[in-house]
């Protein structure tokens, strides 16, 4: 048996799910699923997109109910109604996109739907005073009367997690909660799972980044298309075993090593690019077929400079594509001259969740498909070939983009970008919240796109991911590039020492004001 | 992630037993039943014709605003900006009487007239709301108070009448027709036909959707927002014209009292007809469904001693509310 | 020029008291001209209002129109205390909200004249000056009967719910009760053009044969007419309107056979109550009481004098 420091009680699950399965109308989503949470300790959930994991742990939390099998709390039958009911029992799930009110304090979300009262009246110090404490004990420093949409990312899980204490949580699920997180923000949610796991909480965390599974997980529980692959102490995989069996078969060098040769012309020049209050004198070339990597601190400038040389941001400086200056004051324009740029924010700025796969597919290159009545037939045809080449796994196509899973939506964006015809592309955090085997189809297509001659600027905050892809590597700080790496040079140290300004100032604060 | 309950994308939809498409059909369909069982007359051809000449005006105006409404838009100045077009025309025509006779001359004045009046006070709109960025609702609301000042100064606070002379000439355009069918139906046809092949078949329908259902995708997707949202107005206001050049001719008078909440009647229509108020998604068809329905509800009103006549608000209403829960999916909480 | 004057007069209302130390001040407060009576009363007002400043010019008018009753009790406020008014005339929005404010103001000294809608409390006015409701019914109801002396079918539109307009429907039942007159529907057209038209196209629908129309409104009239003119039908024999609307009472002076004929409700009663205020206020002649104006029928014999070719009404 795996040992490990901290109240570990083998064989006691605290909440476990035997041979359960669940049904969407005729698609059947969950096989037989097996997995038991125990308290005093940290379990992982691991799969690729769609495996199955978001299901399970909504059935563990009572968002959905199983079509079959049984739920069971401390061995007794809890299939919970609903997510009050989970709650009530102990059992809270902290989504990834937080469930917090924006517009309320701090306090007002820990305690919301269970506001503590004096008589007829909101009993505000008792209230103020749990939540400091919840908030102490979390080490987390925001005010209790600071408002949720003033507060930053990692404070804000922080606050989602105060909420699940205050609810005095003994099995804590987490979807994906360092995927918002810098590594020095993860530190502390790491530190925290130490002192709940010591405190007998049940946790279930799923992640793609495996080093972070591997180094605080107890246990790890792998899922593939909707089944239970393998439950294993995790001191016994190693994390290529672990992204194996997720994918189901032997995974390639993630990031394969140029192929052809690099050409001379110069695809795009940008000299003393101002963006007002984002970035300042930002200068540099890329040659054709080049994949430039663009690294950074968050807050570093690099998302708002690339806007703003795309047209979306107000913008000053001198700009030539294939020699020739242009001038670029919307993203329309930008297109026009073969410049796109891919956004981060999938959801909110880059697919409309809402409509169909067809519809975001062709937005961007509606003109296309004009003349001038839509050609449905056309953009059906365009979406074949989409699902085809990208490898888009889709319900049906006929389903809400809001459906499908992160990773197949992040593909759908790329199809989208790359129905346009670009011959320079802006890639901002291009396997953002995706899985390994997905990330992977990214790079691959990234290489071949960069073999046909396409040039590609890739903005990643992961180091790994920037150095593997890019030819050079840029870094901005405070708005500026302040250095370049490429060859030998390209190590993740040395565009730290760089993002940080050499010193290794870690002022997360001042970065991002 | 992608296991949550599997449901279409709108504008896709199943044909057939699927209530968002069948509710306002059958809606009106239920009206037209008790509309006949109720009195005789009213499927006669009379009534038929006078039901929906009347809803035309109200049609046409709902036609534009769909597409306000589907690109996250609102339009609350359409009812005083018809009465301020039809002062604005009747004066012109006058004015241009002696000038040009009482022919064809100074109807075709008349109508431009209109046309660019309506074009002009769109385009004001949308200028403020797109450009100046203010919310479309408090412009709307602005410029609808300032509409119905202006043609209550127009009319001296009375009313402004067409020169007798003129509206016999004028008529035509109301109470005329082809084959039977008079022109404000025809119209209406027209304008409701275009409107939906706009809505469906072009990219500009597409691009009021998609900037509806979430402005900043539409605008990293390269489309000028700004622009399309304008389009959306102007579009209206134009209507809005046209709506108008075929008011003036019934009565051949405005006043203060002209087009009063016609803009809600508008906006009810076109949420009946199953097109969101938050935008994203809108169908023409159904807003023409909503306008008949609408009318249908006063006229049979009007046919029958059923009902009190202090309570035909109530009734509409309830049959307003009614259909839109009609086309509600399924389910209610979650 | 008119429009110059109502810009005036507001920006009088803020110039504040300076002005009127040794003049005294009239306040006149109407409801906006939102439909064609209103629009020919608030006519009335102001030239009564012009025309009186030029005969006493120790007397300032000012002049405020409201949109809704709040509007009205901000207007009268804002006449007490920023204009020191010593007379207040006032047609009221409605009756229920204006009658504790113009009452307040009452006991603070002020000459009150309330014309054509009563306060709901006896005795807050000093003078009164009103159109006859139920008179204005029983007159067109008595037409009625005059020109069917052998009864017919009628259909009657009625105007916004209200107590004038409920007063009036029923002088007109009275008049007409016993007479043979069938009245075949009874419907809404909330004293407007386009619905009148709306409604009046649905009774053609309805009823095969309609002897006459009650419009009880001459803008419904308008509406009607153009109905029966489109529906092409030939059993209508007339229409009644009423108020006294410059076309229609020249469409009585002409002899037009679907219009023989109108009855009175005079907007201009807002210029009787306006004078007999101004009269009140610069002389002993004694004013105070209560004045009826009554409604009258109008014919092609008498319809000249009722015509008031400046009124936009």
């Amino acid at each position: 048996m795996h040992v490990r420091a901290g109240p570990v009680m083998p064989g006691e699950a605290r909440l476990e799910l035997s041979s359960v399965c669940r049904s969407f109308g005729p698609v059947q989503v969950l096989f037989d699923v097996q997995i038991d949470l125990r308290p005093g300790e940290v379990h992982a959930l691991i799969g690729e997109n769609g495996a199955g994991k978001s299901t399970t742990m909504k059935i563990m939390s009572g968002y959905l109910q199983p079509t079959s099998g049984e739920v069971r709390l401390e061995g007794k039958d809890a299939r919970f109604p609903d997510s009050q009911a989970a709650e009530a029992a102990g059992v809270v799930l902290i989504h990834q996109e937080f469930n917090l009110a924006e517009q309320l304090t701090v306090e007002e979300n820990v305690f919301l739907g269970r506001e503590l009262k004096r008589g007829p009246f909101l009993d505000r110090r008792a209230m103020r005073a749990k939540t400091a404490e919840l908030l102490d004990r979390l080490k987390c420093h925001v005010s209790p009367s600071a408002r949720v949409k003033d507060i930053s990312t990692p404070d804000k899980q922080m606050v989602e997690i105060a909420k699940a204490l205050g609810r005095d949580a003994r099995v804590l699920i987490m979807d994906e909660p360092t995927a918002v997180l810098t590594n020095r923000e993860a530190e502390v949610l790491f530190e925290l799972v130490e002192r709940l796991r010591a405190d007998g909480v049940a946790i279930l965390f799923t992640s793609h980044k495996l080093d972070e599974v591997k180094r605080i997980s107890d246990r790890v529980t792998v899922m593939r298309d909707g089944r239970v692959i393998a439950t294993t102490p995790t001191a016994e995989m190693t994390e290529d075993q672990m992204a194996e069996a997720m994918v189901g078969r032997e995974l390639t060098d993630l990031y394969p090593a140029r192929r052809a040769p690099l050409g001379d012309a110069v695809a795009l020049k940008v000299e003393g690019l101002d963006v007002p209050g984002f970035a300042q004198g930002v200068s540099f070339t890329l040659r054709q077929g080049e994949v430039l990597g663009l690294a950074g601190l968050i807050g570093a400038g690099r998302t708002e400079a690339m806007e703003g040389l795309v047209g979306l941001r107000r913008s000053t400086g001198r700009v030539e594509i294939d020699g020739a200056p242009v001038t670029i004051r919307s993203p329309r324009e930008a297109q026009d001259k073969g410049l796109v740029y891919l956004t981060e924010d999938r959801k909110g700025r880059g697919l409309l969740l809402n409509m169909g796969l067809r519809d975001n597919l062709t937005l961007q290159s509606l003109r296309d498909f004009t003349n001038p009545f839509l050609d449905n037939k056309g953009e059906d045809e365009a979406l074949t070939k989409a699902i085809e080449d990208f490898d888009i796994r889709t319900p049906s196509r006929d389903a809400r983009l809001g459906n499908l899973s992160g990773g197949n939506q992040q593909k759908l964006l790329v199809a989208k970008v790359m129905l346009t015809g670009p011959r320079i592309v802006i890639i901002d955090e291009p396997t953002r919240g995706i899985d390994i085997g997905t990330k992977q189809q990214i790079y691959d297509f990234i290489h071949r796109l960069a073999e046909e001659g396409v040039s590609i600027i890739v903005i990643s905050s992961e180091l790994p991911e920037v150095i593997g892809l890019a030819d050079r590597v840029l870094v901005m700080r405070r708005g500026r590039i302040v250095g370049e790496v490429a060859g030998d040079e390209k190590t993740e140290d040395a565009i730290v020492r760089l993002a940080m300004g050499l010193e290794g100032e870690e002022d997360r604060e001042s970065e991002s004001a | 992630m992608s296991t949550t309950t599997e449901q279409r994308a709108p504008g896709r939809a199943r044909p057939w037993m699927d209530l968002r498409v069948l509710g306002p059909i059958i809606a009106l369909i239920v009206l037209i039943v008790v509309g006949a069982l109720m009195n005789p007359n009213f499927l006669s051809y009379a009534n038929i014709t006078n039901v929906l000449a009347r809803s035309a005006f109200i049609g046409i105006i709902a036609v534009g605003m769909t597409f306000v409404i589907t690109a996250g838009g609102l339009d609350l100045s359409v009812g005083s900006m018809a009465a301020f077009i039809a002062g604005l025309m009747i004066m012109v025509m006058n004015a241009a009487l002696p000038g040009l006779g009482g022919g064809l001359a100074v109807i075709l004045l008349g109508i431009v007239a209109a046309l660019v009046a309506g074009l002009a006070a769109g385009w004001i709109n949308g200028f403020l709301i797109t450009t100046m960025r203010i919310e479309a609702f408090i412009v709307t609301l602005g410029t609808m108070g300032i509409y119905r000042s202006l043609v209550t100064w127009l009319a001296d606070g009375g009313t402004l009448s067409l020169d007798f002379g003129l509206r016999t000439a004028l008529q035509p355009l109301y109470y005329g027709g082809l084959f039977g069918v008079s022109w404000p139906i025809i119209t209406f046809a027209v304008v409701a036909i275009i409107g939906e092949i706009v809505m469906r078949r072009t990219a500009f329908g597409r691009y009021c959707a998609a900037i509806g259902s979430n402005d900043t995708v539409a605008r990293y997707s390269s489309v000028n927002v700004g622009r399309i949202r304008l389009l959306t107005y102007v579009g209206l206001g134009l209507l809005v014209g046209v709506a108008t050049i075929m008011y003036v001719p019934r009565l051949g008078s405005a006043s203060a009292a002209t087009g009063v909440l016609w803009e809600l009647e508008a906006i009810a229509a076109v949420i009946i007809g199953g097109t969101m108020l938050k935008g994203g998604f809108g169908r023409v068809w159904g807003s023409v469904v909503g306008v008949l329905i609408l009318g249908l509800i006063g006229n049979i009103l009007n046919l029958t001693d059923a009902v009190s006549p202090y309570l035909n608000g109530a009734i509409q209403g309830v049959i307003i509310v009614l259909a839109v829960i009609l086309q509600r999916e399924g389910k209610a909480g979650t | 020029m008119k429009h110059l004057k109502y810009t005036a007069a507001a920006l009088a209302l803020l110039a504040g008291p300076a002005l009127a130390q040794d003049t005294m001040v009239i306040g006149v407060s109407i409801p906006a001209a939102t439909h064609g009576w209103a629009g020919g009363m608030n006519f009335h007002a102001q030239q009564a209002i012009d025309r009186l400043e030029e005969v006493y010019p120790e007397l300032d008018f000012v002049l405020a129109t409201a949109s809704d009753p709040a509007k009205q009790v901000s207007d009268i406020e804002d006449m007490v205390a920023t204009r020191g008014i010593s007379a207040l005339v006032v047609l009221p929005f409605e009756s229920e909200p204006l009658t504790g404010p113009v009452a307040s103001v009452a006991d603070q000294g002020v000459w009150i004249t309330v014309v054509d809608r009563g306060l709901s409390q006896e005795g807050i006015e000093d003078l009164y000056v009103a159109g006859d409701n139920p008179g204005f019914g029983r007159v067109s109801g008595e037409y009625m009967v005059d020109m069917m002396p052998d009864g017919g079918d009628i259909v009657v539109l009625r105007g916004i719910p209200t107590t004038i307009d409920n007063e009036r429907v029923e002088g007109f039942e009275a008049a007409i009760e016993g007479s043979g007159i069938n009245v075949l529907g009874m419907e809404h057209g909330n004293w407007n053009r386009d619905d009148s038209f709306t409604v009046m196209q649905d009774f053609l629908s309805r009823y095969p044969e309609i002897d006459a129309v009650w419009a009880s409104d001459d803008d419904m009239a308008v509406g009607v007419l153009a109905a029966i003119e489109a529906a092409g039908r030939e059993d209508i024999q007339f229409v009644l309107g009423g108020a006294g609307m410059k076309e229609m009472i020249q469409r009585v002076a002409d002899g037009d056979s679907m219009v023989p004929a109108d009855v009175t409700y005079p907007p201009a009663m807002i210029a009787t109550a306006i004078e007999m205020t101004a009269v009140g206020m610069t002389s002993s002649t004694p004013v105070s009481g209560e004045m009826i104006i009554g409604s009258v029928l109008v014919t092609q014999e008498n319809a000249d004098g009722y015509y008031f070719p400046d009124s936009p009404f």
